[in-house]
């Protein structure tokens, strides 16, 4: 029977076979070439049940290889793609390093490669698939508890396995359609937080690997399990986004939201158009900004140097090429904001109010859905977040242009103070309500007690306490415009931080 | 070129390889795609590079043969050697291994981190300075060959040879070694097993005289383990795939464990007893079995030598089969399931399942005990004992998946010489105490040495950490410090240990790709041999240009040990006038050393049967074969050759005695199998033992003085253990009678999956996986303690004390702890295996010794960038430290599980911390040493040992004798 052209891999883990060796995890290391510190494929171990009924559980751990891949969609170039074959590979040399796929994924199964700097995998064995060799993983395991083939093929033993027996998947309502399957995995492996994570730093054999952008799996006080279930081994796991990811959602909040606010002001006439405010102050102010968040994202990169290829190589799908786009079109409108002197012509900047708004609304607000992207971190999947980045985005940029205005535009202090209170109230109170609400998943639940009650606790109150002060700013003076802008950087880098630790794995 | 066309090309699938007449390895998925690349084309295969990807560059490589030499499994492997750069670039799996079947476990593709290790020892190291002052200069092999030589001699010509001693942890081959010892004519092999598995294999010699088991898993219907074999032991990877492949196909698994480990995960039964209570619950099976009648009679009936029993121990019934079953249901019937539960703490129920799953196996019954409860407990061998009496009532022995006797699976095929045997006997590893201890008294060596009973002039510690492995590693300290007891000692090892600092030369000698060996393991029913190699030597002669000494081709100057033995021996005696020089001797060309080439040629070509025809099949020479495939299958399912019946050629002038053992005066058949056998006695007259009367047909029978599985063991009643006559429960160390208020036991010798021993310290992918041994604390015991994971607790010891983090979990029975081996590495300065040791210092004042932690591991530059990635601190405690040796009084082997009390830590203790009072440790020495019963006191014939007992480099007959002066001290003791 000759296979079917081009089959569709898939694989079975068949859990009733592993033996927790990890000779799967030796054999990829090998085969790849993958540094310690990181790795494509592990063995997770969880003990259930109590003395004398317990046992020990194993899942073999790494990529989906998901036929709805978030991290392809993700990706900006195309250097996480998927074959025809269904395999999800990736490319070394067009990645850029922005961690998007990191953060979309719903499983952790994608590192950054401490060696070359780009983002890395399972990715089938793909060099071994093409010679007519299974992967490495599968010849190695001695009681061949892995298998692949073509779900497709009726005589394979992969198609037999997923039609007949029950198989369960990782997360399946994150509807990636994984094409992993496995057969006898524990929930307690399979929900990320079904385990409790263990104290004192350490699990069975090994310790975990504590740091400022690690996380530790486990849940945390209890499981989420009835079975009594601890989290016996795990491999360290890193955040794909740190401090550079948060700063640069409070730069481009402010680069927004100075446009976003002064030009309305324009338009309904409360702010005369020829105020220096409106000529420079303002589009310089959101100019800075745009480079500085343009400098962060491109630093973020493992690999700044590449960062033209999210133009060149544009994924449309992305939203970290979408908002590049954004990004550029509002530096446009700016920037022939401030040259219309140049030009000569007085109704610039008048005509440009009208792509100018909504691009500067874009660009405040596209990091919802570039967050969005990310389905797993629960956090972020929050319908109000677009309205959020609004509001943060009216909150700075009205206090900066408070600031600005007493040099510049002394008339319209007091509106813009008002202005960047209302939308500080709002904010806040949407925060609040969020935060007060039971939230419908563990997962949710999980983040959002690690932003108010955990790890980022600190940031966050000093943040909403910044900001509800600021909302008095209209009757205790101007230079109280300072604090919500702030409070502002400390919310967002405990949101962005926050939504990143709920364990996938 | 497109993917089609590079497919055609050097695709290993299954259309493509057929189509060009090539071999096709079926992966596990059973689809097209090959697990491996066809051997015909081991010479020159096209892979795509991984790190290049998605690119296609293409890289050739050559594939080459060898084993692992991480444990004794040796699963084969195929190192790949990129043919630009001439390095290895990976190990995989050999499908044409028989044991393996191409598969590994985790410590197979990390040989690659082992002869990549920035830490390994590359060159010969004298020591500058003090023992264990850590100061070493390069010294040329010549330098130490002629030191090592001409001291050897001395010592042999002045008489001293039992100051010369081999110290081997892991042999890793098939008495290579042994015959060089022969060669010296010395009784110099001292082992690491009694604190191995000496109780094991003393439970299964009363029985059958061969001391190993070799389960066929496969085909068994009812597993049942008292280990850890889905893990861990010999023989891991090939035993837990075929545990596994009899579970896919209905078998049932059935474990015993105190502790939680990987292989109670499939087990369809996990009893978790208390420690030591193993052999009463297997009683009260028995018993279950005997009361019933559930057991193979006409099995029981022909093999068991209950005659001799009958005769023995009721003299005064009539000794027929009806009045032993009889006498066996009177004996056995206290063991029941309320005895074994009261005993061991689990419930009845679960006993009497198991019970009747056992009695529905039939001969389908696969049981296998190694370390574990043997190697724990006082008594311990009667675990094994007992378990085997299991299959003995199933008739479960050498059946279809039932266990068999170990030498039957197995070839160790006859070299091109063979030494006789020594004519002495060294005391200070076979110590009159201890007459039928299965294998060296080795753990006691600094004690009995401290005690003047003799001293080492040449001692030779070999891929063996004693300082760490053993109990009471202090002791070990002082004694290698000590010139006047240690002399010289010469360290052989790829890799640094603590043992290694005490030596005065460190040898660095090859890892799996780097060496030849050949070995054959009772992996399952079948006979196969496989050949270690150094791999660049057999592609250069491959190529035509063969290579005369493996320094040419080894990293630095590693050597191996086949060469330099023989190297060595011809040295010591280069002119031949000890006759010594003529078992290192080339036989093609007279008056040289013998070379690689043709020791093995000469094994290949004469001594393994059907391998000449196969290798010529092939086209090759049997070296070229073996060289190029690694591995050949001699024997296939290897069937009860105890049935087999004895021919009338080999029994012209027999002579059966009243139990039916048949001796003749025919000589025995040079066989090309030269596994050792116990040699039961001849009779009066001189003739041989042959086989055993069975129903008027003389068949082969066991190789046991009565000829059949011995229920009854003469030798246990005859050398003063009467009470052990029969299989029984011995109360262990441990059990809670003997255990003073808040003792509780620890079990401290569970491995894990991705170690083995010392030895795989120096993979970085395994550190990573693994790097530390917390101490396992039920919840109920951490409440009491008021500990949590990862609080620190003082575990005190009969001799000393440790600290250690506590890993609180539902593993472990309430009552008892467990802390894993492996971990706890150690080294005193800044050089030494930097990925797993933690640098300490060690303090002595008087007979306390202390160590504590000095700098903890951390990442190092070196030529490997993955050690700037080390991520890892904790590497663990070393508890083997503060354990006295408590030597079993009839197996000798060491029983590991210690009596300790728990507490929280005091203030300022620190994780690693141990002290010991080494003073303690020689006294609790000698309490345990009263528990025995010497030769001179009990042996029945003036012997020091049962002569017919298995025994590494066993002597001539006559060097057996006590002397004089003992038996006349003897006598006026009684």
């Amino acid at each position: 029977m000759l296979p079917r052209v081009p089959p569709r891999w898939t694989k079975v883990i068949d859990q009733t076979r592993c033996i927790g060796c990890h000779a799967c995890t030796t054999a990829c290391k090998s085969e790849n070439h993958v540094p310690l510190s990181v790795t494509r494929t592990y063995v997770k171990a969880v003990e259930i049940g109590r003395f004398p009924q317990a046992r020990r559980v194993f899942q073999v751990t790494r990529c989906n290889q998901c036929a709805s891949a978030p991290c392809v969609t993700a990706c900006p170039t195309s250097a996480m793609f998927k074959r025809p074959d269904g395999i999800v590979d990736f490319d070394t040399r067009s990645c850029v390093g922005c961690k998007a796929c990191i953060a979309a994924c719903p499983y952790d199964a994608i590192f950054i490669n401490p060696e070359n700097r780009t983002a890395e995998k399972c990715n089938f064995c793909a060099h071994r698939i093409d010679m007519g060799l299974e992967p490495a993983c599968v010849v190695v395991c001695p009681t061949g508890a892995l298998i692949v083939g073509d779900v497709g093929d009726p005589s394979s033993s992969v198609g037999a396995i997923i039609s007949r027996e029950p198989v369960t998947v990782r997360r399946p309502e994150m509807e990636t359609q994984p094409q992993v399957f496995y057969k006898g995995a524990h929930p307690a492996t399979l929900d990320p937080l079904a385990a409790g994570r263990p104290a004192g730093g350490l699990f069975m054999w090994s310790e975990q690997q504590p740091g400022p952008q690690m996380v530790v799996s486990g849940h945390v006080p209890l499981t989420n399990n009835s079975a009594a279930a601890l989290l016996a081994y795990d491999v360290p796991h890193r955040v794909p986004w740190d401090w550079r990811v948060s700063l640069y959602t409070w730069t481009k909040s402010i680069a927004a939201g100075t446009y976003l606010v002064a030009a309305p002001l324009v338009l309904v006439g409360a702010l005369d158009s020829g105020n220096s405010l409106w000529q420079w102050g303002a589009p310089i102010s959101a100019l800075l900004f745009l480079v500085l968040t343009g400098a962060l994202l491109i630093a973020d990169l493992e690999h700044p140097e590449r960062f033209y290829l999210i133009f060149t190589r544009a994924q449309w799908g992305s939203w970290l090429v979408r908002g590049a786009f954004l990004i550029t079109g509002y530096a446009a409108i700016l920037t022939l904001h401030l040259a219309a002197p140049l030009i000569g012509s007085a109704q610039l900047r008048q005509a440009l109010i009208a792509p100018g708004i909504p691009l500067a609304l874009m660009t405040a607000v596209y990091t919802a859905y570039l967050f969005n992207q990310a389905r797993a971190r629960a956090l972020w999947q929050n319908t109000l977040l677009p309205a959020h980045l609004a509001m943060q985005a009216l909150v700075a940029g009205a206090a900066v242009l408070a600031l600005a205005s007493v040099w510049l535009a002394p008339a319209v202090v007091l509106l813009l103070l008002r202005i960047m209170a209302g939308a500080a109230g709002l904010h806040v109170l949407l925060i609040w309500g969020e935060a007060m609400v039971r939230h419908q998943t563990a997962h949710r639940r999980f983040a959002t007690r690690e932003m108010v009650a955990g790890r980022y606790a600190a940031y966050f109150w000093a943040g909403m306490a910044a900001m509800t002060v600021g909302v008095l700013a209209p009757w205790l003076g101007v230079a109280l415009a300072a604090l919500p802008l702030l409070g502002l950087m400390a919310y967002e880098h405990a949101y962005v931080q926050a939504g990143q630790v709920t364990p996938l794995a | 070129m497109s993917v089609q066309e590079l497919g055609r090309r050097v695709s290993a699938a299954r259309a493509e390889t057929e189509a060009r007449g090539e071999t096709f390895y079926p992966g596990t998925s059973r689809i097209h795609l090959a697990a491996f690349p066809p051997k015909e084309r081991w010479d020159d295969w096209v892979e795509l590079d991984s790190r290049a990807w998605p690119e296609r560059r293409e890289r050739r490589y050559a594939l080459v043969p060898t084993t692992c030499f991480n444990c004794e499994s040796a699963c084969g492997l195929l190192a790949y050697v990129d043919k630009d750069s001439l390095q290895i670039r990976k190990f995989e799996g050999n499908p044409e291994h028989p044991g393996s079947r191409g598969r590994n476990c985790a410590k197979g593709p990390a040989t690659l981190n082992q002869i990549t290790d920035p830490d390994r020892i590359l060159h010969p190291l004298k020591r500058a300075g003090a023992r264990g002052e850590g100061r070493w200069v390069q010294v040329t092999w010549d330098e130490v060959l002629d030191h090592l030589a001409a001291r050897i001699r001395r010592a042999i010509v002045e008489g001293r040879r039992n100051e010369i001693m081999y110290h081997v942890g892991r042999p890793g081959e098939d008495g290579f070694t042994e015959r060089i010892l022969a060669a010296w004519g010395i009784d110099g092999h001292n082992s690491h097993t009694n604190i191995c598995s000496s109780s094991a294999r003393a439970g299964y010699a009363f029985w059958m005289g061969i001391d190993r088991p070799s389960p066929d898993y496969a085909n068994a219907d009812v597993i049942l383990l008292i280990s850890a074999h889905l893990e861990s032991g010999h023989y891991f990877n090939p035993h837990a795939q075929r545990i596994m492949e009899a579970k896919q196909k209905g078998a049932k698994v059935i474990v015993l464990d105190t502790r939680m480990s990987n292989t109670t995960t499939h087990a369809d039964h996990w009893l978790a007893p208390y420690p030591g209570s193993e052999a009463a619950i297997l009683l009260a099976i028995a018993n279950h079995l005997i009361q019933h009648g559930r057991y193979n009679r006409e099995f029981v009936r022909r093999w068991w030598n209950w005659a001799e029993y009958m005769s023995a121990e009721h003299p005064d019934v009539l000794a027929t089969f009806a009045n032993f079953e009889h006498a066996l249901k009177e004996t056995y019937r206290d063991y029941t399931f309320e005895y074994a539960a009261a005993e061991s703490g689990v419930e009845a129920s679960a006993i009497e399942d198991i019970a009747r799953l056992v009695a529905s196996a039939g001969t389908r019954l696969a049981t296998h005990t190694w370390r574990s409860a043997g190697s724990g407990n006082l008594g311990g061998w009667e675990v094994a004992r007992c378990l085997f009496m299991l299959n003995a009532l199933m008739g479960a022995v050498a059946t279809e998946g039932g266990t068999y006797p170990n030498a039957w699976n197995k070839f160790v095929p006859r070299p091109i010489h063979v030494p006789p045997h020594p004519r002495t006997w060294n005391e200070l590893s076979w110590p009159d105490e201890y007459p039928l201890a299965m294998f060296e008294m080795s753990f006691l060596l600094p004690h009995l040495l401290k005690e003047g009973r003799g001293r080492l002039d040449v001692y030779f510690t070999r891929v063996y950490n004693p300082v760490w492995t053993n109990p009471d590693g202090f002791s070990w300290i002082e004694m290698l410090k000590d010139e006047s007891l240690v002399g010289l000692h010469v360290a052989l090892t790829p890799t640094w240990s603590e043992t290694a600092y005490f030596a005065d030369y460190v040898l660095p000698m090859g890892h799996a790709s780097e060496r030849h060996d050949i070995h054959s393991y009772e992996t399952h029913t079948g006979q196969w041999i496989a050949l270690r190699q150094p791999i660049f030597r057999a592609l250069r002669e491959r190529l035509g240009d063969p290579v005369g000494d493996t320094r040419e081709v080894n990293p630095g100057e590693v050597w191996e040990e086949n060469e330099f033995w023989i190297e060595l021996t011809w040295r010591i005696d280069p002119t031949g006038e000890l006759g010594i020089r003529q078992y290192v001797e080339s036989v093609e060309i007279p008056g040289t050393t013998l070379g690689l080439d043709e020791y093995y040629r000469y094994i290949f070509e004469n001594s393994v049967p059907g391998l000449p025809a196969r290798a010529a099949a092939a086209g090759t020479t049997p070296l070229e074969f073996m060289r190029r495939f690694g591995a050949y299958e001699i024997r296939a399912c290897v069937g009860a050759l105890h049935e087999e019946p004895v021919p009338a050629s080999e029994l012209a002038d027999s002579m059966e005695n009243r139990f039916g053992r048949v001796h003749t005066t025919a000589p025995a058949r040079l066989s090309p199998n030269i596994v050792p056998l116990p040699t039961p006695a001849p009779d009066e007259a001189g003739r041989r033992p042959v086989g055993v009367n069975v129903d008027g047909q003389v068949l082969r029978g066991f190789p046991t003085p009565s000829g059949r599985l011995e229920f009854y063991s003469s030798t246990l009643a005859g050398w003063g253990w009467r009470e052990h006559a029969i299989p029984t429960y011995v109360k262990s160390h441990v059990h809670p009678a003997r255990l003073a208020d808040g003792e509780m036991p620890l079990i401290s010798t569970f491995r894990l999956p991705v170690h083995i021993h010392t030895r795989s310290a120096n993979a970085k992918w395994l550190d990573e996986i693994a790097h530390t041994n917390p101490l396992w604390l039920h919840p109920s015991d951490a409440a009491r303690l008021r500990v949590q994971t990862g609080d620190l607790v003082r575990v005190t010891t009969r001799i000393g004390h440790l600290v250690v983090k506590a890993w609180v979990t539902e593993g472990i029975r309430p009552g008892v702890v467990a802390c894993s081996h492996h971990m706890g590495r150690w080294k005193l300065s800044d050089d030494g295996q930097r990925q797993m040791m933690r640098t300490v210092a060690l303090r002595q004042s008087g007979t306390e010794w202390d160590l504590a932690t000095t700098r903890s591991v951390a990442p190092f530059e070196s030529a490997d960038p993955d050690t700037r990635r080390i991520w890892w601190t904790d590497v663990g405690v070393h508890q083997n430290l503060a354990f006295p040796v408590q030597p079993d009084p009839v197996s000798g082997m060491h029983c590991w599980h210690q009596a300790v009390r728990v507490i929280k830590a005091e203030v300022g203790d620190r994780q690693g911390d141990i002290a010991v009072d080494i003073a303690r440790s020689h006294e609790i020495f000698k309490e345990w040493m009263q528990l025995a019963r010497p030769a001179a006191r009990y042996s029945p014939d003036r012997t020091r040992r049962p002569y017919w007992l298995l025994r590494p480099l066993k002597p001539a007959r006559d060097v057996y004798r006590l002397s004089l002066v003992e038996t006349a001290t003897a006598g006026a003791i009684r």
